[in-house]
């Protein structure tokens, strides 16, 4: 079973992967909606309720199955890796998922949040 | 029901049980009728038979002698990420279970040696992307080989004896679709079925009949849309994406040649169609065949009947968990099963349903549901946007995927409820599928204590048919595991901080505990070796539900593993 992809495979995945994570750009997403510019920025408030928050409570604001994302102390470095190879047993790997943009703005997301207002 | 006198019961233990290795030299072959009668030594398949009544007639360990329960032998199957889920199998003295990572083993039931392993080489870079893995919750046998399921999407049959792979069978597409198997496979009339996780996961939850012989596919069933008449109930073409499955076994009615199937969820989990999900939302229409219970053809897969517990399901509330208790009453023949919402069904063997009753105490996502007819009332659609009234139960559910216990010698029901809600705001979601399949959720939410107070969990003895209360058991912390119950008047409560506990079956009065070393949340069975009597019990905390432990209960949870775990075997001195 191949574990390394080759290099043009890797970007025709990379590719795929821009366009399928377009889908989440800032509009509010319908089943259907076609794929928005490969360049639209990723909404990780969608992705949140979408994917991560499965584990990450409230948006990533509270401890659940997953840590408190909200104020943590770990470092950029420590995020982007986490995201990219998970934790055996814990997280999944999204190395294959995200790249490096998009994971600046789940980055920058983590670091804005917020206690819930309502 | 006729109840055996101890000493009978014994004698006639002695007599069925052999030497370990006359048992191996002449026992005969585990096959759909030997599954079918039983035998009292042996533990042949998931649910302990095919009335899935897990219980054991044994009776050497009972009500007068349990104080003296002690640890026969332990085995520690490595590498237990996630914990141990599984349920062993028995036969003829042998024990069969798996770890995580589809770890296999077969011991001698009365020692705990080691009589053969398989470790199978799976592809860790697609688990690694995965959620719901690596645990697994066990096998099937029959027709001389041992079945296993993997995340990666396969299915493989282990010579019986010896260990060595007879076939190995890929099913699902897994590195697509990241699903694979976590649940147990079942075995019937020569045939192998196993459902796939499906659920928040978007694909088409399909369940697969394999030919025990050869490992070749004999049939596959779709749960989302698996029929024309299915297709029309998802709009928008949205059972591309449907989720469904069946991730737990279900069970085999001889008289009918059925399979009875539990089907899990649709995705997204949580819907923003408001009151008309019919025509608006993530997936309009009632999503034929998720949140089911379905009768298969055992020879073709076709589906001969079924009832949608939950029609357009947006609560997470499967029916793939639990057991379908065979029983007989008043000249019925009823089919009892647990959804995961905690109301629990009963069906006459064509799935007509026959009554509806429900053993959690918080429940809010419907008012209650038609005991007759079925039919949900006051049922809590959601718009997008934060939700006003938290939702209960909590998302990991009424009652778990594991199973209760039917004592056929009191007549109850053993099963443990939960109490837990959710706060839950809702949001539009697209479902993600390439490079590869992602969850697909459609809420953000938080664990939340119920109306009445603190989070809890019970254990309840109920009549299965009408949901009449004798006694209940509570816990400051949902016990997660299997219950079993045995011929003793014993029940055996496996808890969530690691406590195993014996009760007596009529009153509920508590007769012995014993620390297991970390949480439960896999299954408990009884067999006899040489006329002795065991409990194994599977230990080792780290699921799905188990992770909100620690930052919900604090306490023990914080320092629990959640990647280890042991098979634990008690008997009398």
């Amino acid at each position: 079973m191949t574990r390394h992809a080759s290099s043009s495979a890797a970007l025709a995945l990379a590719a795929s992967t821009i366009v399928a994570f377009a889908q989440l750009s800032i509009k509010p997403a319908l089943a259907q909606q076609a794929a928005a510019p490969a360049d639209a920025p990723l909404d990780v408030h969608e992705l949140f309720a979408t994917t991560c928050g499965w584990c990450h409570s409230d948006g990533g604001r509270a401890a659940g199955k997953g840590p408190q994302l909200m104020d943590t102390a770990r470092s950029d470095d420590f995020i982007r890796n986490r995201i990219k190879n998970g934790k055996e047993g814990a997280m999944p790997a999204f190395g294959q998922v995200f790249n490096d943009s998009q994971i600046d703005s789940i980055i920058a997301y983590i670091r804005g949040l917020k206690p819930d207002q309502g | 029901m006729l109840r055996l006198p101890s000493s009978l019961a014994r004698s006639a233990a002695l007599a069925i049980g052999a030497t370990l290795a006359a048992s191996q030299a002449f026992a005969q072959p585990v096959d759909t009728a030997r599954i079918q009668a039983g035998d009292a030594n042996d533990w042949l398949t998931y649910h302990g038979s095919y009335r899935s009544y897990h219980y054991s007639p044994l009776e050497q360990i009972n009500t007068n002698n349990v104080s003296n329960l002690s640890v026969a032998w332990i085995h520690i199957p490595g590498r237990s990420t996630r914990g141990l889920q599984s349920t062993p199998v028995v036969a003829d003295g042998v024990l069969y279970y798996t770890g995580s990572y589809s770890r296999t083993f077969a011991l001698n039931g009365a020692t705990g040696e080691v009589i053969w392993s398989y470790i199978p080489e799976l592809d860790e870079a697609l688990i690694s992307r995965q959620t719901h893995s690596p645990y697994n919750r066990g096998v099937a046998i029959g027709d001389g080989k041992v079945y296993v399921g993997t995340m990666d999407g396969r299915l493989i049959a282990l010579d019986m004896k010896t260990g060595k792979p007879a076939w190995d069978t890929k099913l699902v597409d897994s590195a697509k679709l990241t699903v694979g198997f976590t649940g147990a496979p079942l075995y019937a009339k020569g045939t192998v079925i196993i459902g796939a996780q499906g659920g928040e996961w978007p694909g088409r939850g399909p369940i697969f009949g394999v030919d025990a012989a050869t490992g070749a596919k004999k049939w596959e069933f779709d749960t989302v849309a698996g029929t024309d008449e299915a297709m029309k109930t998802w709009g928008n073409d949205s059972w591309r994406t449907g989720g469904g499955g069946g991730w737990m076994p279900g069970t085999y009615d001889a008289d009918t040649n059925t399979i009875w199937w539990g089907t899990a969820n649709p995705a997204p989990l949580y819907d923003w169609s408001g009151a008309d999900f019919k025509t608006q939302g993530a997936r309009p229409g009632d999503n034929l065949y998720t949140s089911s219970v379905i009768g298969l053809d055992a020879d073709t897969g076709k589906l001969k009947f079924y009832h949608q517990e939950l029609p357009h399901d947006t609560w997470d509330f499967d029916s793939a968990v639990g057991e379908f208790l065979m029983l007989d009453r008043d000249g019925q023949k009823l089919v009892v099963h647990p959804n995961k919402s905690g109301y629990i069904f009963v069906y006459d063997r064509n799935a007509g349903l026959k009554n509806v009753w429900r053993i959690t105490q918080n429940s809010n996502f419907v008012k209650d549901i038609d005991p007759k007819t079925g039919e949900l009332i006051g049922r809590r659609d959601f718009a997008a946007g934060k939700q006003s009234e938290p939702l209960c139960p909590h998302i990991s559910g009424g009652v778990s995927w594991n199973s209760g216990a039917y004592n056929p010698k009191t007549g109850l029901y053993y099963k443990l409820g939960q109490e837990w809600c959710m706060t839950l705001t809702v949001s539009k979601t697209t479902p993600i599928t390439a490079p590869q399949v992602q969850l697909n959720i459609g809420a953000d939410f938080k664990i939340a204590p119920p109306p009445s107070g603190e989070i809890y969990g019970h254990l309840d003895a109920r009549d299965p048919v009408t949901g009449a209360k004798k006694w209940e058991v509570r816990f400051p912390e949902p016990p997660l595991a299997s219950v079993l119950s045995t011929g003793g008047d014993l029940v055996f409560v496996p808890d969530s901080r690691g406590t195993l506990h014996a009760y007596n079956a009529e009153t509920g009065a508590e007769l012995w505990n014993h620390a297991d070393g970390t949480g439960h949340q896999g299954g408990i069975v009884s067999y006899a070796v040489n006329g002795k009597q065991y409990i194994a019990v599977t230990a080792g905390f780290g699921g799905m539900a188990s992770d909100d432990y620690a930052p919900t209960f604090g306490g023990v949870y914080k320092s629990m593993p959640r990647d280890d775990g042991a098979l634990i075997v008690y008997s009398l001195k």
